[in-house]
């Protein structure tokens, strides 16, 4: 523990891509799960990244992990928020734009995932990356906020406490939200004939 | 099956699709890295050059913090042009003081001719001779 100082030593270059390294694929997909589209959840992350890398580079790298899944939700969330600033001039426009972009997403979701598995010959892998690309198509189809407290909580293996902090809400609403997420797919997997 | 365990399995089956993603999505991934560690700012606060927002397929630019550097950068300039300033006045003011002694040992030496006396301006001159030294 440093004596002169009660500020702890900032991240090294090291320590920070070190940690974006761990975080990336994980971040990509959760912005993947609310967004549904690649680019889209790609730009995403690089921005959460450099928002992370700039404005909070100066802190502990103890605490990036807190900081970047907060600064990922923002990023996502402001996301949707300019998205539905453009779908207003898109509506008002929309007899020169071509229909159905909203019908395509699910399933884009889905043939991509599922894509990614063509060069695995063995069946049981290529049936295993089905069974992961339903998991993950019913957990993008969760309600938003269903979907990041269980994520954070299960995937990001953070507690409820750190979860609440992430989210801006109370421990008993990050329980709540879990638990319905939780229900809401296991009942959707089951309706697939999936089995964990 | 509770809802941990339940939570475990699914993370499990995450974790499998992460391996599998393409090689676009991760090589992008690692570019989006690369340019976020090179916006770190250095140990001064200074925050470290980097290029311009751009999307996550752009190529990363590496550069290094020169803060002392960019500081001298904004101050040579400002003294050479004070130095250059103080040095064309002293030229001007060499160059007129020589012009006027040029004049006066002229005028005692009884080398000016009878016209230059007819001239107005020297006589002003000659009855404000403070103004000039």
């Amino acid at each position: 523990m440093p004596s002169g100082s009660l500020a702890p030593a900032m991240a090294t270059r090291d320590e920070l891509s070190e940690f974006l390294a761990s975080v990336e694929r994980r971040a990509y997909k959760q912005a993947l799960f609310a967004v549904r589209d690649s680019d889209a959840a790609l730009d995403i992350v690089q921005d959460a990244m450099i928002k992370l890398s700039q404005s909070y580079g100066e802190r502990p790298s103890a605490e990036f992990p807190l900081l970047f899944t907060r600064i990922l939700q923002n990023v996502i969330h402001d996301h949707f928020r300019r998205q539905k600033v453009r779908s207003t001039w898109v509506t008002l426009f929309s007899a020169l734009t071509p229909a159905g972009d909203d019908d395509a997403d699910p399933l884009e979701t889905l043939e991509a995932l599922a894509g990614s598995s063509d060069a695995e010959g063995a069946d049981d892998k290529v049936e295993r990356a089905q069974v992961i690309a339903i998991i993950e198509e019913e957990v993008g189809r969760l309600p938003a906020r269903q979907r990041e407290a269980f994520l954070m909580r299960y995937w990001e293996e953070m507690d409820v406490a750190e979860t609440a902090a992430a989210m801006g809400c109370s421990e008993g609403s990050v329980k709540t939200h879990c638990s319905r997420a939780t229900h809401a797919l296991a009942k959707a997997l089951r309706a697939r004939g999936i089995t964990l | 099956m509770n809802e941990n365990e339940f939570g475990y399995r699914i993370r499990q089956a995450l974790d499998e699709g992460l391996d599998q993603l393409d090689y676009r999505t991760t090589y992008r991934l690692q570019q989006a890295r690369q340019a976020a560690v090179a916006r770190l700012p250095a140990a001064g606060g200074v925050p470290a050059l980097a290029p311009a927002w751009q999307t996550a397929g752009g190529p990363p630019v590496e550069r290094e913090p020169i803060g002392w550097l960019r500081g001298l950068g904004l101050v040579v300039p400002i003294v050479a042009l004070a130095i250059g300033f103080v040095g064309i006045y002293d030229y001007q003011e060499s160059r007129r003081i020589a012009e006027l002694a040029d004049m006066d040992f002229a005028v005692l030496m009884d080398d000016v001719p009878l016209e230059t006396y007819a001239d107005k301006g020297f006589g002003a001159l000659l009855q404000n001779p403070s103004d000039e030294q």
